[in-house]
């Protein structure tokens, strides 16, 4: 057997209160297309940032060629013949072909030579089996284009190990076909690929060796030919089940949101629910399934563009945040910091911000007194640990942010909830706490949609889940039919692989 | 007892604001001024030290307000210019003075609006838009005024801008503290101040929350557009004469101004207090600066020294505060991470 390229020996890392990953071990050999499978947070990011030297490990070695290396950065990275191709392509787009080709090099003298790059450009072009124009400019290049780009850049700094992050997810299938020709033509020139792929059926299509990561740890590493669909899945989704408070049966109410055949361009298609009074319904789907979207268009941030909403009986066209606050929808975003609360500002002030004109007297003036009564009230119900609701949320921590984010949205008492990853990020004791909220809701008869990547998390606590993979909708299953393996089937774009086993 | 040691927690942070800071400098300032000339302390002189400053310091006022919210107006130097222009032209063409002083007024709403737009509703960033409206309407005055300079007001303006009119104040004085007390009530105390706040801090969360972000950048840049033309007027009324230079280079003196208050140019933090501290102390520098011979260009100098100084104590204080809060954090997290028992599992690979 040849000696690996790259081998990642007992790689641990933490960021905060997260493994990322505990005790990796993973070798590539040269000629070999590895892909690595995960959930989101599965700590393939990670895996990818300390290969390339963007991260260090805490612990483990990194050995090139047998031979351990530290990487402090990806400069470092690539003169061992390591380089990234992420799923945005690193392109700049006032530049062309040939010049975004070299721009990593910092060894061709002083003076651009024009025509020798162009025709290195060429060449290299020529290698990859490509036709494109090297002095066009990188501005009007589709993704699939600027992708292979990268890969030719990667290849003219002699690259060995080409690392390639979800390179498929913007790509048309025809565009998907072309770049694994492009993947396996590079794999036989003895070039190591490690492929980053959530679409199973690519991912069986082009690896040669399948690798599983859960939680941090490596749980499965198989050559294809032993590896199947139902497995892969199994190993993705085996996770050990936190302390959860499963959801109390709670009778369901009245019809309170219909939504039909709703569609935004390129977004998502045709998307189909009905939510009840008292109802958790659960969205899944990994990274690109578009479920922030759905509930983007249903708060009137970015409204779809065609199919029905109906609220209490009534169609309704939400076109912006305000309405859809008339309406008695509320969306808990999942980005705290970007678009939940105002990090310098009280957390009084952060929980009375949507429902604001409530607290102005008859002369315009906000009655402090009454926005510090509701918000210890909250503080209170939720358990906020903090001194007093004078101080700014950024003194908080995520956990206790994540309920004053919360908080804002209960005070607009909402008739329908979007809860968008309400529980990343925060500790165990703050998710229980959370869980407990949630059902309380829903026993109150509001009408509940979570958005969550935390698999057993979903299935605890939704009555319904609906799944999603690339913005299609792939099904609505029951508590009583949802099991992890067929929501993480369909999340994959595969529902029938474990409905076929079982059938 | 919670709230006590609230109130004693609040007047530390006050001793260490930037607020607490300009107060002693201006004290200092009005007692070396007060020990070096006799008359200084007396009423008369400090309405003097206001009065050559109304028209700027009215519109540091709103000025405030839109650096708060994360923007910038550069043409209300130009607005003021442009209305003091429609106010001569209308006068000189025998329109009666309460219709030239209205279409004056009208004149800065409408550029006001015309920058809101641009700015709320196409998106553009307001250091370029209103640019593009301090270079475009001090065009239109020199179109309008070209290079002569108009005098033939009314008595009755003159009289306005120029006298007393109630107890030793003048009119334009009046105005400013009206405004002030108004412009404080409204941005530290009503919905509408709030938001100003909130979408300086984060104009993402300010949208999501529901608040119609793009209706109060509009609001603001109107006002903006109608107090610099009432600036306008007073000044053009105070002189007794305008011309096409009229107010030139104003903006910079009025946004000097904020900024020293302590109102971040980024927008989500500030004080009209901060303003007000602000516009003390340049004020009695200056004048301190005149009474003891030093010539305005020295005095300009002196000014622009404090504005970096204003900027750089409170950063380098929060970067001092930044490291020794990271070095404690470190070595909290060494003592932590080192006796934890390191877990050792085993990875189901074959």
């Amino acid at each position: 057997m040849t000696e690996p390229i790259l081998e990642l020996r007992h790689i641990s890392k933490r960021f905060d209160m997260t493994q990322a990953l505990d005790d990796v071990s993973l070798a590539i050999y040269p000629g070999e297309i590895h892909a690595l499978v995960g959930e989101n947070g599965a700590g393939k990011s990670t895996l990818i940032k300390i290969a390339t030297g963007v991260h260090q490990p805490d612990t483990g070695e990194i050995l090139v060629q047998g031979r351990p290396v530290v990487i402090h950065n990806s400069q470092e990275a690539q003169a061992l013949g390591i380089a990234a191709i992420y799923q945005e392509p690193m392109i700049f787009p006032d530049l062309n072909v040939a010049e975004n080709i070299f721009i990593s090099h910092r060894s061709r003298g002083p003076i651009v030579r024009w025509n020798k790059m162009y025709q290195d450009a060429r060449e290299i072009l020529a290698k990859l089996g490509v036709v494109m124009d090297v002095r066009q400019s990188a501005q009007g290049l589709t993704v699939a284009q600027q992708q292979t780009v990268e890969i030719a850049r990667a290849i003219s700094l002699d690259v060995r190990v080409l690392i390639m992050d979800e390179p498929t997810s913007a790509l048309s299938l025809h565009e998907v076909q072309q770049l694994f020709k492009l993947v396996r033509s590079l794999r036989d020139r003895g070039i190591a690929v490690l492929f980053i792929g959530h679409r199973l059926e690519e991912v069986f299509d082009i690896a040669d060796r399948i690798t599983v990561l859960r939680d941090g740890k490596l749980i499965s590493s198989r050559p294809r030919s032993e590896a199947t669909v139902e497995q892969v899945i199994r190993d993705m989704v085996g996770r050990e089940v936190e302390e959860f408070f499963a959801k109390s049966s709670v009778r369901l109410g009245e019809l309170v949101m219909s939504v039909r055949g709703l569609t935004k361009h390129n977004v998502f298609t045709d998307v189909n629910f009905d939510l009840h009074r008292g109802e958790v319904l659960g969205f899944a789907g990994l990274v690109g399934s578009h479920r922030t979207d759905v509930a983007l268009a249903l708060f009137g941030i970015e409204p779809a563009d065609a199919g029905e909403i109906v609220i209490d009986g009534k169609s309704v066209h939400i076109r912006s945040p305000q309405q859809a606050m008339e309406l008695g929808i509320a969306y808990v975003t999942e980005d705290r910091r970007k678009f939940g609360l105002v990090m310098p500002m009280p957390i009084c002030a952060n929980i009375t911000l949507p429902t604001l004109p409530k607290y102005v007297n008859g002369l315009g003036l906000i009655q402090r007194q009454k926005e510090m009564e509701v918000a210890e009230e909250f503080r209170r119900r939720l358990n906020i640990m903090t001194p007093s609701v004078m101080n700014t949320v950024e003194r908080l921590s995520g956990g206790n942010q994540q309920k004053v984010l919360l908080c804002k949205w209960l005070n607009v008492q909402p008739k329908v909830l979007i809860l968008d990853e309400p529980t990343r990020g925060i500790d165990v004791g703050a998710k229980v706490e959370v869980h407990h909220m949630i059902n309380d809701l829903a026993a109150q008869g509001i009408g509940i949609i979570l958005i969550s990547s935390d698999l057993p998390e979903v299935l605890a606590m939704s009555d319904r889940i609906l799944v999603m993979h690339e913005g299609r909708q792939m099904g609505i299953y029951t508590r009583e039919e949802a099991t992890q393996e067929k929501i993480m089937a369909a999340a994959m774009g595969h529902p029938e692989a474990i409905l076929e086993r079982q059938a | 007892m919670q709230s006590s040691r609230l109130a004693s927690l609040r007047r530390m942070q006050f001793l260490r604001s930037w607020e607490a800071i300009l107060f002693f400098v201006f004290l200092a300032i009005l007692l070396y001024n007060a020990t070096r000339v006799p008359a200084y302390l007396t009423v008369g002189n400090q309405i003097n030290v206001f009065y050559l400053y109304a028209e700027k310091i009215i519109v540091a006022l709103i000025m405030t307000f839109i650096i708060i919210n994360g923007e910038i107006d550069l043409s209300v130097a130009s607005v003021m210019g442009l209305c003091a222009g429609v106010l001569g032209r209308l006068l000189e063409m025998g329109v009666r003075g309460e219709y030239a002083i209205a279409a004056a007024l009208v004149t800065g709403l409408l550029c006001g609006l015309w920058n809101g737009l641009w700015i709320a509703y196409a998106r553009l960033s307001s250091l370029i838009v209103t640019l593009a409206g301090m270079i475009m309407f001090r065009g239109l005055v020199w179109v309008m005024v070209e290079d002569r300079s108009i005098t033939n007001f009314p008595a009755w303006i003159n009289h306005l801008g120029q006298d007393a009119i109630l107890g030793p104040f003048p009119l334009s004085l009046i105005i400013f503290f009206v405004l002030l007390i108004f412009a404080y009530i409204v941005l530290h105390h009503s919905a509408f101040g709030r938001y100003v706040y909130v979408i300086g801090n984060n104009r993402e969360v300010a949208r999501f929350s529901g608040v119609k972000v793009q209706q109060i950048k509009l609001i603001l840049f109107a006002t903006s557009g109608l107090i610099s033309a009432l600036a306008g007027v007073l000044y053009a009324a105070r002189l007794g004469a305008m011309r096409s230079s009229t107010a030139e280079g104003f903006e910079l003196e009025i946004i000097t101004m904020v900024l020293l208050g302590g109102v971040n140019i980024f927008g989500g933090s500030g004080s009209l207090i901060g303003v007000l501290l602000s516009i003390l102390t340049v004020l009695n520098l200056r004048n301190g600066m005149s009474l003891a011979n030093i010539t305005l260009q020295q005095q300009t100098g002196v000014i622009g020294a404090l504005l970096i100084f204003s900027v750089l104590v409170p950063n380098l204080a929060g970067r001092v505060r930044a490291e020794l809060n990271r070095r404690r954090f470190a070595r909290l997290a060494a003592e932590q991470t080192a006796p934890a028992e390191r877990k050792e599992v085993k990875a189901e690979s074959k």
